[in-house]
C-alpha cells in the first residue's frame, strides 16, 4: 500500500505507486492555476476555486545540482533539484532523476516520475514522491 | 496597495553593534544586550527613558527573550514586542520603531536583534514536512536556482558573481565588526567547494551570531531628550510587504528573485525619491546572486545589468553605487535577528561620515533593503 508525501499535491491513480497526477486549483473567477491546495486565490483573493489535475509535463525553469544536502534529506548526494514550469503556469520545485548533468538545460522538457522513499532512521515512513525526468 | 500617513519624521539617534561571529561563551542575551547598551550610549538617551523597544528574533530560545534581556538594564516598565519575520526580522523591528513613533503614539523606541544560527544548511520548514523528502527546503539550493537562472538569461559570467564576493571581503578587512575579514581573488571564490551548482561556499553567507540595536526619536521631541542633532539621521521611509507574486502562486516564491520590487517602489515613492538619487545600499546579499537581483529589484541599475555594474567596479567602495559597505551578509555573516539593523547601522554610519576607512565620500542618502523567507521585504531609507 503506497501513500503520498503529500496528498493535497500528489493523488496516486493505481497500487503501483509509479502513476499518479500533481493536484492544483483553478480560479474560476481570473483563470489563474496553484499548484497544491488553496483556499483563496492568490492573484484576485476569490473563494471560487476549483481542483484540477496538473500536467505531466513540463520544462526546466532552472535546476542546481546540490552537493551539501539540507538536514534530513532521505535520498543520494549530489542530487539535481529542477525547478519545474508547468504549462497552466505554476513552478515545482522536485528532484530530477535519470539524467546526465552534463546533459541538463534550461527549457529541457521533463516528465513527472514517481519513487518511493524512507526517510533515514524513521520505521514505516515511506512515502511515494514527485519527481522530474528528462523526456 | 499599502497607504501610508506618516506623521512625525522620526530619526535615527543612536546605533550599535556587538561583532558577528562565533561567541560559544556569550548567550544570546548576552549579544543582544552588548548591542542595546552601545546603541544607548551612542544615542545619549537614558534606558530609563526608553517607552517601547522591539526584538527581532528568529531561532527560538525560550519564552519572552525580549523581556529577559532588557531586564539586564533595569525593570522601567517598559512595553517589549519580539518580533519573528526570518531574515527580515531585525528589519521589521525596525520598521515597527518607525511606525511607532511616527503616528505619534511614542516619542522614542528601541529596535534590537540578535541570533546564534547554527552552523550548516538553513531550512524553512518544520521537520518531517514533506519538503524535507521532496529536497527543494534549502536556503543556498534556492539561491543556486536563481543563480542558473540569471546567468543563463543575462549571459553574465560566473566570474562576475564571484567579484560580488571578492567586493564584500575587500570592505570587511577594513571593519571590525565583520565574522569573515580575509580578503580573497576571484580564482579562490570560484575554487572553493560547490554547495550547489553553480554557487561555491564563498559565494554563501556565513551563518553567524551576533547583535544589532538603533535608538530612534522623534524630530520634534529630539532637544527634550538631549540628543545631538548634528548625528541624528532622518528615517526617510519605511516600508515592509509579504508576497505578492501576480497570480503565480506561491509555489516557487521562496525562490522568486524580485520580490523587492514592491517594497522598493512603495519606499521611493513615501520618501519622494528615485533610485537616482542613492548614493550608498545595504542589500540582502545571502548569496552572491541575492546582491545583483536586489541591485537590480531597487533600480540601482536596469534588469540583467547588476553584474556588469559590479565587474566594472561601480557597486563597490570609490564606485558610484556601493553596495554592502560593510561587507554585507556575505562577510558580516548573518545573524538573522541581527542583519537588518546592522544594515540600518552601516547605513547611519556612512551617512554620519564616521566609517572610517569604508567612508563614502558625500553619502546623503542610504537604502537598507532586507529580505526573508515568507517573502517579506523591508526596504528603508535613510537620509542625512
Ligand atoms: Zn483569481
Amino acid at each position: 500500500m503506497f501513500v503520498s508525501v503529500d496528498e493535497k499535491c500528489l493523488r496516486l491513480t493505481d497500487d503501483s505507486g509509479e502513476r499518479g497526477v500533481l493536484l492544483g486549483m483553478r480560479c474560476r473567477q481570473c483563470g489563474v492555476h496553484v499548484f497544491g491546495p488553496a483556499t483563496f486565490c492568490q492573484s484576485c483573493t476569490s473563494s471560487d476555486l476549483e481542483s484540477v489535475e496538473l500536467a505531466q509535463q513540463g520544462t526546466l525553469f532552472s535546476y542546481t545540482i546540490v552537493r551539501v544536502p539540507p538536514p534530513g534529506w532521505p535520498g543520494q548526494v549530489p542530487y539535481v533539484l529542477g525547478e519545474v514550469e508547468l504549462p497552466e503556469g505554476p513552478h515545482v520545485l522536485a528532484e530530477v532523476i535519470d539524467c546526465d548533468h552534463d546533459a541538463l538545460r534550461v527549457g529541457m522538457s521533463v516528465t513527472l516520475a514517481l519513487q518511493p522513499v524512507e526517510m533515514e532512521g524513521v520505521a514505516n515512513s515511506e512515502r511515494v514522491v514527485y519527481k522530474w525526468r528528462p523526456g | 496597495m499599502a497607504q501610508f500617513r506618516p506623521g512625525r519624521d522620526v530619526m535615527v539617534v543612536g546605533v550599535g553593534l556587538h561583532a558577528f561571529g562565533r561567541f560559544p561563551e556569550q548567550n544570546l542575551s548576552d549579544l543582544a544586550r552588548d548591542a542595546v547598551v552601545d546603541a544607548l550610549r551612542d544615542s545619549g538617551v537614558p534606558w530609563s527613558a526608553i517607552p517601547v523597544a522591539y526584538f527581532g528574533h528568529v531561532y527560538y530560545q525560550g519564552m519572552s527573550i525580549g523581556e529577559t534581556t532588557l531586564a539586564q538594564l533595569g525593570l522601567t516598565g517598559v512595553p517589549i514586542i519580539n518580533v519573528e519575520n526570518a531574515c527580515s526580522s531585525g528589519s521589521t523591528a525596525f520598521w515597527q520603531a518607525y511606525w511607532g513613533i511616527t503616528s505619534g503614539v511614542f516619542d522614542l523606541a528601541l529596535a534590537f536583534g540578535a541570533e546564534k544560527v547554527p552552523s550548516g544548511p538553513v531550512t524553512v520548514t518544520a521537520e518531517n514536512s514533506p519538503a524535507r523528502y521532496i529536497g527543494g527546503d534549502h536556503m543556498m539550493a534556492g539561491y543556486a536556482l536563481r543563480m542558473k537562472r540569471y546567468m543563463e538569461e543575462t549571459g553574465a559570467p560566473a566570474s562576475a558573481l564571484a567579484q560580488v564576493s571578492v567586493k564584500a571581503r575587500h570592505a570587511a578587512s577594513m571593519n571590525p565588526y565583520a565574522h569573515r575579514k580575509e580578503t580573497y581573488s576571484v580564482e579562490d571564490v570560484l575554487n572553493s567547494r560547490l554547495i550547489a551548482d553553480p554557487l561555491t561556499l564563498y559565494q554563501c553567507c556565513p551563518t553567524s551570531e551576533g547583535g544589532a540595536a538603533a535608538v530612534l526619536c522623534a524630530a520634534d521631541a529630539l532637544d527634550t531628550y538631549g540628543v545631538d542633532r548634528s548625528r541624528a539621521i532622518r528615517v526617510a521611509a519605511a516600508a515592509l510587504t509579504s508576497g505578492n507574486y501576480n497570480g503565480r502562486g506561491s509555489d516557487h516564491s521562496a525562490f522568486s528573485p524580485y520580490r523587492t520590487e514592491p517594497a522598493a517602489l512603495q519606499a521611493y515613492e513615501m520618501a519622494g525619491i528615485g533610485p537616482e538619487d542613492v548614493d550608498i545600499a545595504q542589500v540582502h546579499d545571502a548569496a552572491t546572486i541575492g546582491e545583483l537581483q536586489q541591485i537590480e529589484a531597487l533600480h540601482l541599475t536596469p534588469f540583467g545589468e547588476a553584474w556588469r555594474a559590479t565587474e566594472e567596479g561601480r557597486t563597490a567602495l570609490g564606485g558610484d553605487i556601493p553596495v554592502n559597505t560593510d561587507g554585507g551578509l556575505l562577510a558580516m555573516g548573518h545573524p538573522f535577528g541581527a542583519s537588518g539593523i546592522r544594515m540600518v547601522h552601516e547605513t547611519v554610519t556612512q551617512l554620519r561620515g564616521e566609517a572610517g576607512p569604508r567612508q563614502v565620500e558625500n553619502a546623503r542618502v542610504g537604502v537598507a533593503q532586507c529580505s526573508g523567507a515568507g517573502d517579506v521585504t523591508t526596504v528603508h531609507i535613510l537620509t542625512r
